[in-house]
């Protein structure tokens, strides 16, 4: 029966952004049971723990976890985050913007992006980005929550948040000890190992040890508890170069920017992240203050240990998505909770299905480096789409894909991926229609935007 | 970007209900960048015995432009809300395979964990009545549901010896042409390996550029002429006959599929709205010819229309539809037995991958393989959903089943099953056939109870949570309760369009 099964007790290593996510979620999905934090603070190379990005898929993670996405922007803790301005990337090409939500609207289920290379071969078409109404705010620096019907097109984009680091911490914890979540300071001495292999308890540097059914290794790149288990990964560093990371912090104005800004150089590149009163800023390449890991866990899930973070997979800060991956492993491990015998089918499920959600978000990053590391070096499956996408416009399809084909096309098209022939099937629809509609849609984008209050404006209003 | 190129010549072998589908959907979706040309022989004949469909036809008549209430009278269709297995878990049970699915989750946990904790304690009532698809099976009603609800789905019951013909003066209005006859020579180029041209009895050579294989079973150019490979599944999947015969109709208008598991296989019963199909499904290993079609006629629940008829066919599928310029298309790609009745939807799924990989010019081999993979997937899936049909049992009534009980399933099968029985989860897929609330109601409906469930469905006090339950089955039954009987709807609508014939 099931009492025999439940899960009674967690311990989480790791006391940044990762692990008190990670509390919070299992705190309160497992009601009855003991979350445990014990308080190590996160390395400089855990970037989840460090880094400011949050995507759309944040409101759905604090929806289970109960915290109020205006409260922490009107705490200052958290700002809106539309998407990211490229400059410079590939060499002396116009900005881009990669937008979060939709890019122009498909014409009888012929997407967009096939409309739009078509209108761009006859000299009709704007820059890809001018069709996102996410990127077309994030350009005029407004923002207002999306609308609901979907006929406006001020429904067509989505929004993350820009989290302030120390702030989101201190919060994440605050809401943690509501959840009744216990907290030990200090580090994780030896490691008490089960007959089975797993994990009986952390001994703690302070004495005192840590017992639970289940460990969560929140401790980033040393993996100090999945590490001692099991060490095989998958080196992701020949598709994503860079290896070094500097970060910084200075102060800025108020009322941040929407969109974070990627500036390519000739080693390396920089980003902007503006916060509430500060921004800070990175400079990724091959020499800095931090080296970064860039590799995938191939069992992010051994025993009765589950990896999330940096300790699970590690990449680079373009697109910032180290934190969508941890709430993403988070509801995965929430979706195939196993029992407390953590059988290695219930776990090789979860690997199996982890591993389809990493692949794509390295595809994509390693999409980002394609020219710089050669095209034949690339993955298999990013080899598959860059072939598909840019022999026909077609995207294969992959199980748990992790990006949307919008912003597949958005990121291809940017970087010169474009479609070599038109998909036969796009030729159904009337050209000259479509392309009104396009024009049609640029304007009311345009229009939209113009008309919205300035974002201070906005932001005053819903922050009262 | 290379400007529009020049049409593609498509010739489709064979006018089956896979031929002249594909014949139909290339003049409406691409009949812009490619000629149909479609042989066929009357001589030849078709199978035409897939008769039962799943929700997904709904698309592609839809995609066709075609008018449902026209199409269904055409082809004397009935609605179909699921599948009725009738003693394949132990015999005396029955269970229905819905289009829809069981209640709603509850905080992301799906809610036949809810469900399974309440039984285990004497709680909960049945699955089934948490189903709208059951409910509404159970009472023979029929409504469409409102558009976009996700709550059930529907397919149809309908004559396949007239789909074809109905999709034939469709493709033919819309410029598709029709040869009829025999193939006597296929040309092959020497160089690249393709398929060159047809040669005909009447002496006429037609030529194309890609050829579409629907010639069934004898699988013209994918086997004869082009030797791609068949892999054999009848370890898994013993069934290689089927015996069919049409009956009168008795009693009321069923809205849905009968499958009825017999010593040696089992029996279809489609209702249309003229008369019903029914067929053996069986192992000849198993049973003899006679003893199956006697079985059958003993069977049978109206008046014979015809003799029986018998069909020789093996499971398994081709290691590659799509060689060279050959694509095959139908039983000439595959044959999965109809117990689930997927036919139809193989046939649909083949013809919209070749439509997303459509060659634009020369056919390049990763196009290919793209295709075959998305074949494969679609196929593996469904066969370890049917095996499973036959795995899950504790019948020990006679060899057939003493054979499926105890047979070692695929790998793939066996993972699914065991997760199933530790913690109530479904591997979770996206591509490809039977999502969870399918492989639910088999594993429910054929007794394999799992130890577990989800740990967050303890969460809440059972009393409560029997009488949400008991909630959910309340307004399940007052909405069949107001919905019209199935022959009534389908009269109405009839009636609408003129009289039946």
């Amino acid at each position: 029966m099931n009492d025999e099964r439940s899960i009674r007790s967690v311990a989480v290593a790791g006391g940044g952004i990762v692990g008190l996510s990670a509390a919070n979620a299992f705190a309160r999905a497992l009601p009855g049971s003991d979350l445990t934090v014990v308080e190590i603070p996160p390395g400089p190379a855990a970037l989840a723990d460090h880094l400011p990005t949050a995507h759309p898929n944040i409101a759905r993670f604090h929806a289970l976890i109960g915290i109020d996405e205006r409260e922490l922007v009107r705490a200052g803790v958290a700002s809106y985050h539309l998407g990211t301005i490229f400059e410079n990337w590939p060499a002396k090409s116009e900005p881009w913007v990669h937008a979060f939500g939709s890019y122009g609207k498909p014409a009888a289920a012929i997407p967009f992006d096939q409309i739009w290379v078509r209108a761009k071969c006859a000299g009709k078409a704007l820059a890809y980005d001018r069709y996102s109404v996410g990127a077309a705010l994030a350009r005029a620096g407004k923002f207002v929550h999306p609308a609901r019907d979907p006929e406006f097109v001020g429904s067509r984009f989505e929004y993350g948040l820009r989290l302030d680091p120390d702030l989101y911490r201190a919060r994440l914890r605050e809401h943690a000890e509501g959840a009744g979540v216990r907290f030990i300071a200090g580090d994780v001495g030896a490691v008490e190992r089960r007959e089975d292999g797993g994990i009986a308890a952390l001994q703690l540097a302070t004495g005192g040890a840590v017992e639970a059914d289940w460990f969560i290794d929140c401790t980033g790149p040393t993996a100090r508890l999945i590490g001692a288990l099991d060490d095989s990964i998958e080196d992701w560093s020949a598709w994503i170069p860079f290896d070094c990371i500097t970060l910084m912090s200075e102060a800025a104005s108020a009322i941040p920017a929407l969109a974070d800004r990627v500036c390519a150089g000739e080693r390396g590149w920089t980003i902007d992240w503006p916060l509430h009163g500060r921004a800070l800023k990175a400079r990724v390449g091959s020499d800095g203050d931090t080296k970064i890991a860039r590799y995938r866990r191939l069992r992010p899930f051994v025993h009765n240990v589950l990896a999330l973070g940096d300790a699970a997979t590690a990449l680079d800060p373009l697109h910032g998505f180290q934190l969508e991956l941890v709430h993403r492993a988070i509801l995965l491990a929430l979706e195939l909770l196993p029992g407390r015998d953590f059988h290695p089918l219930e776990i090789d499920e979860y690997n199996r299905r982890a591993e389809q959600v990493m692949r794509r978000v390295r595809d994509f990053i390693a999409l980002h480096y394609v020219q710089q590391v050669g095209v034949e070096n690339a993955p298999d499956s990013l080899a598959r789409t860059l072939d598909q996408y840019g022999y026909r416009g077609r995207m294969p399809f992959h199980e748990d894909e992790s990006v949307t084909r919008d912003s597949w096309t958005a990121v291809l098209l940017a970087l010169g991926v474009v479609p070599g022939n038109l998909d036969p099937a796009s030729g159904l629809i009337p050209f000259e229609q479509a392309i009104s509609a396009m024009e049609r849609l640029a304007r009311e984008i345009d229009q939209t935007v113009a008309e919205l209050p300035a974002y201070a404006d906005y932001l005053a209003r819903i922050t009262r | 970007m290379s400007d529009q190129p020049p049409k593609t010549r498509v010739v489709i072998l064979g006018g089956g209900t896979a031929g002249w589908m594909t014949a139909a959907a290339l003049v409406k979706q691409l009949g812009h960048a490619c000629d149909v040309h479609l042989i066929e022989s009357e001589e030849i004949g078709i199978v035409g015995v897939g008769e039962a469909t799943l929700p997904h036809v709904r698309f592609f008549v839809e995609s066709l432009g075609l008018d449902e209430a026209d199409f269904m009278k055409a082809t004397h269709a009935t609605f179909k809300l699921g599948i009725e297995f009738h003693d394949f878990g132990r015999i005396g049970t029955h269970y229905l395979h819905p289009f829809g699915s069981f209640g709603a989750p509850l905080n992301d946990v799906p809610f036949h964990h809810y469900w399974l904790r309440l039984h285990r304690a004497g709680l909960g009532g049945e699955l089934w009545d948490t189903s709208v698809c059951n409910v509404m099976a159970a009472h023979h009603r029929f409504e469409p549901p409102p558009s976009g609800s996700p709550l059930y789905n529907y397919a149809y019951q309908f004559d396949a010896t007239l789909f074809g013909p109905y999709l034939r003066s469709y493709s033919l209005a819309r410029g598709a042409i029709r040869t009829e006859g025999k193939v006597v020579d296929v040309e092959v180029d020497g160089t690249t390996g393709d398929v060159a041209a047809l040669r005909m009895e009447s002496g006429e050579r037609i030529e194309g550029e890609l050829f579409v294989d629907c010639s069934g079973f004898r699988a013209l150019l994918i086997g004869q002429i082009l030797q791609e490979e068949w892999e054999d599944w009848s370890r898994w999947l013993p069934c290689d006959r089927a015996v069919a015969m049409p009956c009168t109709s008795d009693g009321p208008l069923e809205p849905y599929t009968r499958a009825h598991a017999m010593s040696a296989g089992w029996r279809w019963r489609i209702p249309l709205q003229h008369r019903v199909g029914n067929g053996y499904v069986y192992s000849s290993a198993h049973i003899s010819d006679q003893d199956a079609a006697d079985a059958l006629v003993a069977a049978v629940e109206g008046k014979a229309l015809a003799d029986p008829r018998v069909l020789r066919f093996r499971a398994g599928r081709r290691t590659r539809s799509w060689s060279k310029n050959v694509v095959a298309v139908g039983l000439a790609s595959g044959f999965l037995e109809p117990l689930e009745s997927t036919s139809i939807y193989l046939v649909q799924g083949a013809i919209a991958q070749l439509i997303e990989l459509f060659p634009i010019g020369a056919i390049r081999h990763q196009d290919r393989d793209e295709f075959n993979h998305a074949v494969d997937v679609e196929y593996d899936r469904i066969r370890d959903f049917l095996i499973l049909h036959y795995h899950a049992t504790t019948r020990e009534d006679s060899s057939f089943w003493n054979h499926t009980r105890t047979m070692e399933v695929p790998d793939s099968l066996q993972s699914k099953m065991e997760l199933w029985r530790r913690s109530a989860r479904v591997a979770k897929y996206s591509q490809g056939l039977f999502f969870e609330p399918s492989w639910v109601a088999v594993y429910v409906g054929q007794g394999i109870v799992p130890e577990g469930w989800d740990q967050r469905a303890d969460a809440w006090d059972s009393g409560k949570l029997d009488a949400a339950i008991e909630r959910v089955r309340r307004q399940v039954h007052e909405r069949v309760a107001a919905m019209p009987e199935h022959q009534a709807f389908i009269s109405a609508r009839n009636a609408a369009i003129g009289l039946p014939e």
